[in-house]
Formats: C-alpha cells, sequence, structure tokens
C-alpha cells in the first residue's frame, strides 16, 4: 500500500477474523515499531508480544475499553524503559513507535487499536502485575491486532482552524 | 548535482512510495537545499498529521507553519538543535491545546503520533525532515510560546524542520530482538 494512502486510511479496528497473525508479520510490526525516531536516537523502548487467550481475557478485566482482545489475534505492549529515556521523552518516543505499528498493519491489511495505559495508574499496575514488568519499565499502551472483520473508510479530519501561519 | 537526481522533485516527479519502505527508511535529514515546499504539499503532510488516532478520537492539535526566516532565526536561539532551519522551507511548531481533551492524559501521546505521520508522509513525499523537541523543556516552551504567541494553555512539543533534502541516508536498522519479550517480561 502506497505510505499516504496508508497514513489518510488507517482506522481502530476493533472487530476481528478467528485466525491467527504469523509471526514473520509480527515482526515485521516490530521492526516497523523500532524504526521510529527517538530523542538523541535513545530507542526507549520494549514491547511484549501476547497471543495467549487467557493472558488477553486478563486484560479485559482490568481495562475497560479492551473487550475487543476477546477475539484478537495479538497484543503488544509497548513500554519504555525508564533507566534509557530518564525524561519524559520516553512517552514521545513510544508513542512514535506505536503509530508506526498501527500504520504498518494497516498497510499490510491488518487491523488494530491503540488501547492507553499511561498515565492511568491503575492500568499501568494491572498491566505491570499481570505481565511481570520490571519497575525501571512504564507500559504506555497495548495495541490489539487481528484480520479485521469490519471496514471503515477514511475519516475526513484536516481541519484549517488548526492551522495558523507563522504565528497563532 | 547528484543529489537532485537522486531526489527528483516531487511536484515534477510525483513520487509513490511503500507504506513499510516509508516507515522502515525514515531518517532525521538536517541538510536542505534551501528550496521552497509548495503550499499544497505542506497541506497534505498536515492532513496526514491529523489522520492520527487520539485518545477519544479528541484530535487536541494546532500546528504552525513557519515560512519566514526571521522566525526561523528566532527559533535557532531558542532550540540550539534546529540549526538545520537555516536552509529549510519551513517549520512546522506541533502544539497541544489540553482543554481540548475528553479524555484527560493522553495529550502527549496525541500530538506525538500526530508528528510521526506528518514526518513520514514528509518523507513519502520525497521532502526530509528533523524532528526537534520542545516540551517538557520548560525554557524552550516558554520561549516558543512567547515567540509565536500561543494562548495561555496552548504547549508546543516540538519544531519540526522540513525542507528539499541535500542529503542521502540509508535505512538504519534498529531492530533489537533483546526489546522483544513473548508472553511476559
Amino acid at each position: 500500500m502506497e505510505a499516504i494512502d496508508a497514513i489518510m486510511g488507517r482506522r481502530s479496528i476493533r472487530r476481528y477474523k478467528d485466525k491467527k497473525i504469523p509471526d514473520e508479520t509480527i515482526t515485521k510490526l516490530l521492526k516497523a515499531a523500532m524504526n521510529a525516531p527517538s530523542a538523541h536516537n535513545k530507542q526507549p523502548w520494549h514491547f511484549i508480544v501476547v497471543d495467549d487467550k487467557e493472558a488477553m481475557k486478563k486484560i479485559t478485566e482490568y481495562h475497560q475499553y479492551s473487550k475487543m482482545l476477546e477475539n484478537a489475534s495479538h497484543a503488544i505492549i509497548v513500554l519504555g524503559d525508564n533507566n534509557i529515556q530518564t525524561t519524559d521523552f520516553w512517552i514521545h518516543d513510544t508513542s512514535a513507535a506505536t503509530e508506526n505499528i498501527l500504520l504498518a498493519a494497516h498497510a499490510m491489511g491488518f487491523g488494530a487499536v491503540w488501547l492507553g495505559v499511561h498515565p492511568h495508574k491503575p492500568l499501568i499496575e494491572g498491566t505491570k502485575k499481570l505481565f511481570n514488568i520490571p519497575d525501571h519499565v512504564t507500559p504506555l499502551c497495548i495495541i490489539s491486532l487481528g484480520y479485521p472483520e469490519e471496514t471503515k473508510s477514511p475519516r475526513e479530519n484536516y481541519n484549517p482552524e488548526r492551522v495558523h501561519k507563522n504565528k497563532w | 548535482m547528484v543529489i537532485g537526481f537522486l531526489y527528483p522533485h516531487p511536484t515534477l516527479f510525483s513520487i509513490k512510495l511503500d507504506a513499510m519502505k516509508a516507515i522502515l527508511g525514515r531518517r532525521s535529514i538536517r541538510k536542505f537545499t534551501g528550496e521552497t515546499i509548495p503550499d499544497t504539499d505542506i497541506k497534505k503532510c498536515l492532513e496526514a498529521a491529523m489522520a492520527a488516532p487520539s485518545a477519544c478520537n479528541q484530535q487536541p492539535w494546532h500546528f504552525v507553519v513557519a515560512k519566514d526566516k526571521k522566525t526561523h532565526e528566532k527559533v535557532m536561539e531558542i532550540q540550539p538543535y534546529t540549526k538545520m532551519l537555516e536552509q529549510a522551507s519551513v517549520a512546522v511548531v506541533v502544539c497541544a491545546d489540553p482543554d481540548l481533551q475528553t479524555c484527560p492524559g493522553f495529550w502527549v501521546q496525541d500530538i506525538t503520533a500526530a508528528t510521526e505521520n506528518l514526518l513520514l508522509a514528509v518523507h513519502a513525499m520525497g521532502y526530509g525532515a528533523t524532528w526537534c523537541g520542545l516540551y517538557p523543556d520548560d525554557d524552550r516552551v516558554w520561549k516558543i510560546k512567547e515567540l509565536l504567541g500561543l494562548p495561555k494553555q496552548v504547549m508546543p512539543l516540538n519544531v519540526i524542520a522540513i525542507g528539499v533534502p541535500d542529503e542521502e541516508k540509508p535505512p538504519s536498522e534498529r531492530y533489537n530482538e533483546e526489546r522483544v519479550h513473548y508472553e511476559k517480561w
């Protein structure tokens, strides 16, 4: 898929077919993620790849907007290592990596949705406990992935009122 | 000029780049020819930025598009790593208005996703860009707010220097298997 079309056509996909995404595809998504820019090129990210149905169901018990995980092929947890990036730039770095995963998934014909975790304490704690995450690492978000069972047309989000020439 | 051959001007050659190639090939470009990028292409990049996902679809972003060289000079004084603005065509300051949030707490992530879309669109169209951080550096944030006349609550997150590239960088291999964990940490 052409890059601009992928960017303009990406939507949050929450309904999936009962089918597993191949491991090679997951690796491609992670390559895309790790090619994101990061402050001082510190690349402070980690990823937990989850395809265990039980674990995904456990996420739905503490994360109220994650019901689609019951039918997802995979969940990828995107995390920031606070020892590598000690300032809040880790949030920027891991968000850019997350967006790359969403775009790559869409470009390859898969569906995905970004489920927010940081900065909500109960969601951070729930994720850290369930996946045995060390103290110096913070989960940013969970990405739900699968073969799409719904199609959505591109959204017209462009708003000229949000563009300012030279000054506000 | 060799570089000009490697980077045919997008308006003349209408480059179409595959999405994965764009994601895997995007690099920070800091050398520009000084040529001007047409407004229609800048608009396409902003359309890409505004197609980003945001928490509860709140879209809390604003973009200040600065073509004025005097503004570029002042930005270079405020943020020392923006020297590439000397030859850049535009500086886009990506801002957040936290008051636009319906799901509070996510504005940094929303604006960053929009920024990454902007960078990928720039690269896909044959231009080059570098992301220069502002927030959370208080000094840079306040000076940029003053320079651009941003409303009190509006936060500038970064400056994106965009131009016609005068350097070529191969894709960088950043994949690191040690950062991937299966099922648990």
